[in-house]
């Protein structure tokens, strides 16, 4: 057997180009089901680890899929509203932990989650440079965004304006860098967290400004009484939160009034748990519960069912390489009679030459399969890359 | 060929390998608290570390940073210290707005105590306050909400119940020993809101000024009769803050201020020529020089009992 293989190794070494070809056939066409099989799961895993490490998502009343998208991932369309008022009930019934999350805008493109010192703890978040918020104004970077923008501590990130036409609306906010996470290989790492109030200063909900009652009226003061100021809508707002303006900063509206976009909720326990799904089931109330898991399969079920057609196709591609493999076979077969007719002669077995051709078949299935492997592998070690490039 | 088969499955193993590794991501730290021999408990003012302190007696360490020399209600902590505020295991808060810092830091949501919000419906609103408006939002103002709680000793009690109710629950362990606390603190609040009322009940229709807008609760738990002024305790007074005076006893005819704290001899000496005694009573919303919360507030009982004595 091993002169066989001997033999056969000689060969496919000799025609490598006719070898290499059909390695090339074979390896792709073992590689993109191995490749697409290692994705799916590792998209798989990677959903459902953020989902079963948030059982509850509570929010307003609408698409499921859509909050739990922005709850989990900071991805698709931002739902609609929940109050303070919401979160502190939620809070306060002494059910669950809750972490409030407000994301409505972005910096250079990447999501911005104003939330609580509350999430990093639920989330195991660590700085690993800088330091956590303290302040308003300031900013954390995952860990993929300090790593793509260059910033770091001490460096500044502005928000994106939604509007740059409404001079009364939404001003960008020159947030000071405080510090990086370290990367978890989570969305946490594509997002920039600020502390809740700073994201409503970056809504426009709070904002600081020269002292009305005492500007002078040619700046922007349309009207004095004694009980109240009113200043054009264009009075200059502060962009960036300092030490000296941050007592100026103030918020328009009660602080049970303030918004939300997602209230994240981790159950004491299971009757807790239970507890909380049945305040939400009467239908009356403007918000609804998910739970994480229960959504987050629904939608892989999706993905499922898209995979189905295109398992069906690489049994369709497999099929017509193995063909194409057998057609190359016989034809090499039939240009090789007089190299078989020549071993005949020598005192070859018919056996001997079957075991020639089914060694090199076997050295260039082999070869293919470790390419193919190879491969996945490759794609597999870049998969988070990969996985952001997809989500 | 044997070299050949050995290099073949050497790839495989190694690719296997590969696949078996790939995508995993590092492990980090939960950035949790220090492990301590006691909890540590911040506060936003005195008065609560001195409650804090009372009902937690030696089980926790009750640590209010703000400087002395400070208004706690108005003070901007540095970053060093919120991150301590950050690494407490309770952080207890006066609420009714007060300490303004709060809403620009961030802070534990779930380590945050409110002492007030058993009584938010009785919070009282601060009227009087020049609102105003701007682009989106429309009118509004920046003030809303009377802070000093703890000079109605009645709510000093309820805030104490809420730090009694929240150290129980940081230390279950300890409940006993933190109720008994507490019920001896709440004997000396209520012995303290008797002492005040009697003080009070001496001359409770005298009008009176008090110097400040700090007054509120005060005021309406001791029903006195009362207007308040915003002065400066230790500037002289200027004749428009003296006509001030003049202007107010027309309706209110008052001969005695009560100062939030001890007025300069320029005030007291100007005041005394147009017939108006002056008497402090220190709010304690920083640690004392001496004495603790209550030896000052019997302080505060032995001045009111002058400025309430009834004319001779």
């Amino acid at each position: 057997m091993t002169q066989h293989l001997f033999l056969a190794w000689r060969y496919v070494v000799f025609h490598r180009v006719k070898t290499i070809i059909l390695v090339a056939c074979v390896s792709l066409t073992l590689f993109l089901p191995l490749f697409l099989n290692r994705m799916i799961s590792e998209f798989e895993t990677q959903l459902m680890a953020r989902a079963e490490s948030t059982p509850l998502v509570v929010g307003s009343k609408g698409s499921r899929f859509d909050l739990a998208l922005h709850a989990l991932y900071f991805r698709g369309r931002t739902p609609e509203l929940l109050s303070m008022g919401d979160f502190q009930e939620l809070r306060d019934s002494g059910l669950a932990q809750v972490a409030p999350l407000f994301s409505r805008f972005s910096a250079r493109g990447y999501p911005i989650a104003g939330t609580t010192l509350d999430y990093f703890d639920r989330r195991g978040l660590a700085v690993a440079e800088g330091e956590m918020l303290s302040m308003l104004g300031d900013c954390v970077l995952g860990a993929n965004v300090a790593a793509e923008l260059g910033l770091g501590a001490g460096d500044h990130l502005l928000s994106d304006p939604k509007n740059v036409f409404d001079i009364a609306g939404d001003y960008p906010l020159r947030m000071r860098v405080v510090g990086a996470l370290a990367s978890r290989g989570s969305p946490d790492d594509d997002a920039v967290f600020v502390d809740l109030k700073t994201a409503w200063v970056i809504e426009g909900i709070g904002h600081g400004h020269k002292d009305m009652e005492k500007a002078p009226d040619r700046e922007a003061v349309l009207d004095r009484s004694a009980s109240n100021v009113v200043a054009n809508a264009a009075l200059p707002q502060f962009m960036e939160i300092t030490e000296e303006n941050a007592g100026s900063f103030h918020f328009h509206a009660e602080p049970e009034d303030l918004p939300i976009t997602a209230a994240l909720v981790w159950p004491n326990d299971d009757k807790s748990r239970a507890l909380l799904l049945g305040r939400f089931t009467t239908g009356a109330d403007e918000a609804q519960i998910l739970e994480s898991v229960e959504v987050v399969e629904e939608m892989l079920g999706m993905v499922f069912k898209v995979k189905r057609f295109f398992d069906a196709n690489f049994a369709l591609v497999a099929a017509s390489t193995g063909l194409f493999l057998t057609l190359t076979i016989l034809l090499s077969l039939r240009l090789r009679r007089r190299e078989m007719q020549t071993m005949f002669q020598i005192g070859c077995s018919r056996g001997t030459v079957f075991w020639l051709q089914a060694c090199e078949l076997l050295i260039v299935l082999v070869i293919s399969l470790f390419v193919a492997v190879c491969l996945a592998a490759l794609a597999g070690a870049s998969g988070d890359w990969l996985m952001r490039q997809v989500m | 060929m044997r070299n050949v088969i050995a290099w073949i499955g050497l790839g495989l193993a190694a690719a296997g390998l590969l696949v078996g590794c790939g995508g995993g991501s590092s492990e980090v730290g939960s950035g949790a608290r220090p492990e301590r021999a006691r909890p540590h408990v911040y506060t936003v003012n005195y008065p609560l570390q001195y409650f804090a302190q009372r009902i937690g007696g030696d089980a926790v360490e009750v640590v209010f940073p703000a400087p002395a020399e400070v208004d706690p209600a108005h003070w901007m902590p540095d970053r060093k210290t919120i991150k301590a505020y950050q690494q407490a295991d309770l952080i207890i808060l006066n609420g009714a707005n007060y300490a303004k810092w709060l809403d620009k830091v961030s802070l534990p949501e779930s380590r945050l105590i409110d002492t007030s919000a058993a009584f938010k419906a009785q919070l009282l609103k601060v009227e009087d306050v020049v609102t105003h408006s701007h682009g989106r939002g429309g009118e509004h103002s920046h003030v809303g909400t009377a802070s000093h709680t703890w000079l109605n000793p009645r709510l000093a009690v309820l805030q104490a119940e809420a730090i009694r109710d929240a150290l129980a629950r940081l230390e279950p362990g300890k409940a006993g020993e933190f109720e008994s606390n507490f019920e001896s603190l709440k004997t000396d609040l209520l012995e303290l809101d008797a002492a005040i009322d009697a003080s009070i009940e001496q001359d409770r229709d005298r009008p009176v000024v008090y110097s400040h807008p700090v007054f509120q609760y005060f005021q309406q738990r001791f029903a006195v009769n009362s207007r308040t002024l915003d002065l400066d305790p230790w500037g002289v007074p200027e004749k428009e803050e003296l006509d001030k005076h003049r202007k107010l006893q027309a309706s209110h005819r008052h001969d005695r201020v009560i100062w939030h704290a001890d007025p300069g001899d320029g005030q007291s000496k100007e005041l005394l020529r147009i017939g108006i005694k002056s008497y402090s009573f220190q709010l304690c919303s920083n640690a004392p020089e001496a004495g603790d919360f209550l030896t000052v507030m019997q302080s505060n009982v032995k001045r009111l009992k002058q400025a309430y004595q009834p004319a001779q």
